[in-house]
Parts: C-alpha cells; structure tokens; sequence
C-alpha cells in the first residue's frame, strides 16, 4: 500500500511538471508572470489564448489518451492474460483508424461527437472479434495474439488505402499514422470525455475479477467471477477507451502495450493496482512524449508515436528480459 | 454431507461418455476415481463443478437435487483444481492462497490485498502450514517444484472452505515420494471432515490410502467400494461389479 501511494503521489508531481512544461514552453515564449497571469486569467489576449486554446487543449489531449490508451492495454493483457495485449497490436484501434481515414479523405462527413463515437463503435467490432477468440478455451496468447495483428494489419492497410485512393499524402495523413496532438483544440478533447468515463464505469468494478483471470478460466469460474462475461466486459471498456484514443490523436504505438508491464513493475502484479495507476502512468509517459515531439525540433514537430516508439522499445526489451 | 450420483450420463457429439453412472461420494472421505483415459473422469468432475450439464439424470447433494444448478451456484460446494492448471505469472504463494479466498466471498466483496485484515492474513497461514509450505509463502507459485506447486494449489483450494475438493490427476508427473507424500495429506485432509475426490492411475499409492474407490470403464462404473489388491484387474474389466455393500 505505501509502495502503491508512493508511485501515485510521484505520478501526480511529475504530471503537474509536464502540464507546466506543456503550457509554459513553446515557440512563442512566455515569462513567468505573462504565464501566471494568463493560467489566472488576467493577462493579455494573446496570452491567453496561447494557454487557454492552443496549450492547455493540447496538454489535456495528451492525457486523456495516455490514461485511456494505458488503462485500454491492461484491461486487455489481463482479461486475455497474454503480455501482448494492446489496443493498437490486437486491431481494437483499427476500426477507429478505418473511420478516421475515411474522415481525413472526406468520405465521412461528420462533427467530433459523431467522429468518435463512430471510431468507438468500429473500435468495438475489433473488441467483439478479440473477446470471441479470447474466449475458445485453449487459445494460446500467441494464436491470440496473432489474429490480433492479424485484424490490426488488415485496418492499417484498409486506411492507408483510403488515405491513397483520396491522394491524401499531406502531413494531416503522417500525422494520423504516426500519431498527434498537433492543433487540438476543445472541441476534439470534450466528446473523448464521456467515453473515458464509460471505460472507467466498465473498468473499476473488474478490478478484483480480473485477478482471478489470471488463474485461467476454469478456475476463476470456480471462484464465481464469471470469466466469459468478465473477459467480454474488459475488452469492451479496452475497446471504447482504445476508439476514443485513435479519434483523438491517430495511431500512437507503443504506450498501450508498455505500460502495463511498467506499471507492474512499480507496484507489483495486482491488476487493481496496476490498473490504476496506469491511468496516470500513461498520461505521464504520453504527455512527455508529445512535449518532445513538439520541443524538440520546434518550431517543427514529429508525430508523437515516433517518441513513444523511441523511448518504449528500448524499455519493452527490458522488461522483456528482466520481467516476462 | 453427501453427493449422490443417481443414473448421470452424459454425450458429447453423439458419443457416450459417461453412461448411467451411480454413485456416492461423502465428505470426511477420500474418494479416488479411477479409470483408463477417456473413461469419463475428467467429464465426471466438470459435471459436479457445473462446468457440464448431464444430459440425463444427475445428482443429489444431501438429497436434494443438484442437477440444474448454475456453474455459480454449484462453486458454493465444490472446488476444483483442473488437470492442466498453470501457475498465475508473478503470484506468490500467499498471494495465490488469498485469492482462494475470494472463493468464500461474492467476488465484489473481496478484501483490497492493501487491507487485508488480520484474520483473513491469518487465515491464508493456517492454511499454508496445513499443507506443510508456509515457509513458501513468499516465493514464486511458477518457481516452485511440482510437488510444492501441487500443495500451493491444494492451500488454494482449502482457503475457499467449500466442501468438497475435486482434484484431476493433481498428482501426474511427480515422483513417488512426493505422490506419497500427497496422498498422506490427502487423507488427513479428508479425515478432517473435507469430501477429497481425486482421479488418479496411481493404483498402488490409491489402494494405499483411498477410503473409497470408484472405477470408471468406457463411462460405466464398474466397481465401488473400498480398495483392494485386485483392483488392477477391475481397472481394466467391462463387466459391471458392485461392492457387496452396495
């Protein structure tokens, strides 16, 4: 429990930091008392909109899809008990990735709330495909886990394809594929919010259900969680929390799948754990990765998903070695 | 407390598996369930589990029908560990036990491991010392040898307080002395008061220290009753015997 509130407490500091960074820095630079008086709402218009419209949605964005894309990939890891699971791996975030191709080339012509909810409704599909496999007993993680590359190669190549067909080859389109935060504004951030909530309503009350998974299905079912239903639960709340992410920022790789394992690694293997704090592990990871995707080469920036994937897979093959 | 199995049969795909099988099992027994491969036993104890249903007949606990009860409602009697059950990745010892815990509980209600009271932490230790690992408690379930896996699971399966203890060729893949070792906890287990039935091909170490057997042939029970020396015989035989005291 001390171990627990520790990293939580940690977790929050370093979440505080990164939002100052987010809000602070940047191309336009801000002294510290145009920054405070622009976060208090006092300052000059242009301050203002600097951190009210431009930096603060942005920073917002990051962590509404670090804590869904972090929390996405637990639920799955745990609910398939295969170390693989994440939402982009296992084509959950696929379908979302075929409706937002379809949005950027035009074809579907609708608001941000219609846009994500049908990127959360393609989402499920790949969550129902998963949940029906996942539920063969028998099924080996790595047969799981190869229908799942399987269904999210297919998406990928189903949007890269109506991005092709629309000749849409403009950074819009690296964006989406690799993954961005670049110019979200409110109004792309407020209808992800509800479908955060519906991940959570559906996430919390497996937290101990989820454990017993671990023992396999068989004997969870004798401890009386209900394994199928349990399973099919977790990967539905995976899928809408995975459909929101893609319809927010696009394709960003890496953070479902890592932090699970980081987390485990810093407050051990009770999924009631590890699943809360990869809500803000994986707000913390994401929001700095978007801070160096747009700090770095400023006043150019590089699409998210290329720092996640930098800095994840370094780190995956090390908990691949020392931990699984 | 008593498991009356009154003319259960069961089909899969068209084949018989289990055929108008009568028998009782008691608790304060060990009762050992032996068979060729694919004479039902496996089939038999999902069945009490409420994994399977029978398709005809079924089963009476106490007297009272047990036949359609849920998967749910038939964990509150049995607890069973799969033949080919594989350690939880990460899970301690005690971890493992304590979630066996849950077993007693709706699942809702089970206790945060980050406020474990007294008597739940006491509980899951009384339980490790009962099946002689609690000096085991804090090491890796996947890091232990297959005996001491075998009584971790056993621990697992007492912590959930139920009944009776089903247990499918827990025993496969040791070696003697810890089979031995096993059974002798088996039967002090049962002759506590817990109903143990355990499928075995061990016929010496069964006939050993089985209070009951009963043999399954082709999905028929072809012998019940105590053990004896000829029991490698029946293991083999079609022709239907009942113990005298039947």
């Amino acid at each position: 429990m001390r171990r627990f509130l520790l990293v939580a407490g940690a977790l929050v500091a370093i979440l505080l930091l990164g939002m100052l960074i987010g809000i602070a820095l940047g191309p336009v630079k801000l002294d510290f008392e145009r920054l405070l008086s622009a976060i208090l709402g006092r300052g000059d218009a242009s301050a203002h909109i600097l951190v009210w419209d431009l930096r603060l949605p942005r920073v917002v964005a990051a962590l509404l899809v670090g804590a869904c894309l972090g929390m996405s990939g637990c639920l799955l890891q745990s609910s398939t008990r295969n170390p693989l699971g994440d939402p982009q791996l296992f084509g959950l975030g696929g379908g979302a990735a075929v409706v937002q191709a379809l949005s950027i080339a035009g074809t579907l012509r609708t608001g941000s709330w219609g846009l994500i909810a049908l990127s959360v409704v393609a989402s499920l599909i790949g969550a129902g495909a998963i949940a029906l496999f996942a539920s063969r007993q028998g099924i080996s993680p790595a047969r799981l886990a190869l229908i799942g590359v399987s269904l999210s190669a297919l998406a990928t190549a189903a949007a890269t394809g109506i991005l092709a067909e629309a000749r849409v080859f403009s950074q819009q389109s690296l964006y989406f594929v690799g993954g961005s935060f670049a110019n979200r504004g409110w109004s792309d951030v407020i209808p992800a919010l509800p479908f955060l909530g519906i991940g959570l309503v559906l996430a919390l009350p497996l937290m101990s259900r989820l454990n017993a998974l671990a023992l396999g299905d068989r004997v969870a079912a004798n401890l009386g969680t209900e394994p199928k239903k349990t399973r099919a639960i977790a990967v539905a709340a995976s899928g809408v929390l995975g459909g929101a992410a893609v319809a927010v920022a696009g394709l960003v790789g890496f953070v479902g799948l890592l932090i699970p394992h980081l987390a485990r690694l810093l407050v051990g293997h009770d999924i009631r754990a590890i699943l809360i704090i990869s809500i803000p592990l994986g707000a913390v990871v994401t929001l700095f990765a978007d801070q160096a995707a747009r700090l770095v080469f400023m006043p150019s920036e590089v699409p998210v998903g290329l720092v996640t994937a930098l800095v994840g897979a370094p780190l995956m093959i090390y908990v691949a070695r020392r931990v699984l | 407390m008593m498991v009356n199995l009154e003319a259960l049969s069961f089909i899969r795909r068209g084949k018989s598996v289990l055929n108008d099988v009568n028998a009782v099992i008691t608790d304060g027994a060990l009762t050992c369930l032996v068979g060729p491969n694919g004479s039902g036993k496996t089939t038999l104890l999902s069945i009490l589990a409420g994994e399977l249903r029978a398709t005809s007949g079924g089963f009476l606990i106490d007297g009272r029908d047990a036949s359609a009860l849920s998967q749910k409602e038939a964990t509150r009697y049995f607890s069973i560990i799969p033949q080919d059950v594989q350690p939880p990745p990460h899970f301690t010892v005690f971890e493992l036990v304590l979630l066996g815990r849950m077993g007693r509980f709706q699942p809702r209600k089970s206790a945060f491991w980050w406020r474990l009271s007294e008597g739940e932490r006491n509980a899951v230790h009384s339980y490790l010392a009962r099946c002689q690992i609690e000096s085991l408690s804090q090491r890796r379930v996947e890091e232990l040898s297959g005996g001491e896996q075998q009584r971790a699971w056993l621990a697992f399966a007492l912590a959930q307080e139920k009944k009776f203890l089903l247990l499918d060729e827990t025993l496969d893949g040791l070696d003697i002395i810890a089979k031995q070792s096993f059974f002798r906890l088996l039967k002090d287990i049962a002759s506590e008061g817990k109903g143990v039935l355990l499928t075995s091909h061990d016929l010496d170490l069964v006939t050993q220290f089985a209070d009951k057997v009963i043999v399954l042939n082709g999905g028929k029970v072809s012998y019940e009753g105590p053990p004896h020396a000829k029991l490698r015989f029946l293991f083999f035989s079609t022709d239907s015997q009942r113990s005298p005291c039947q």
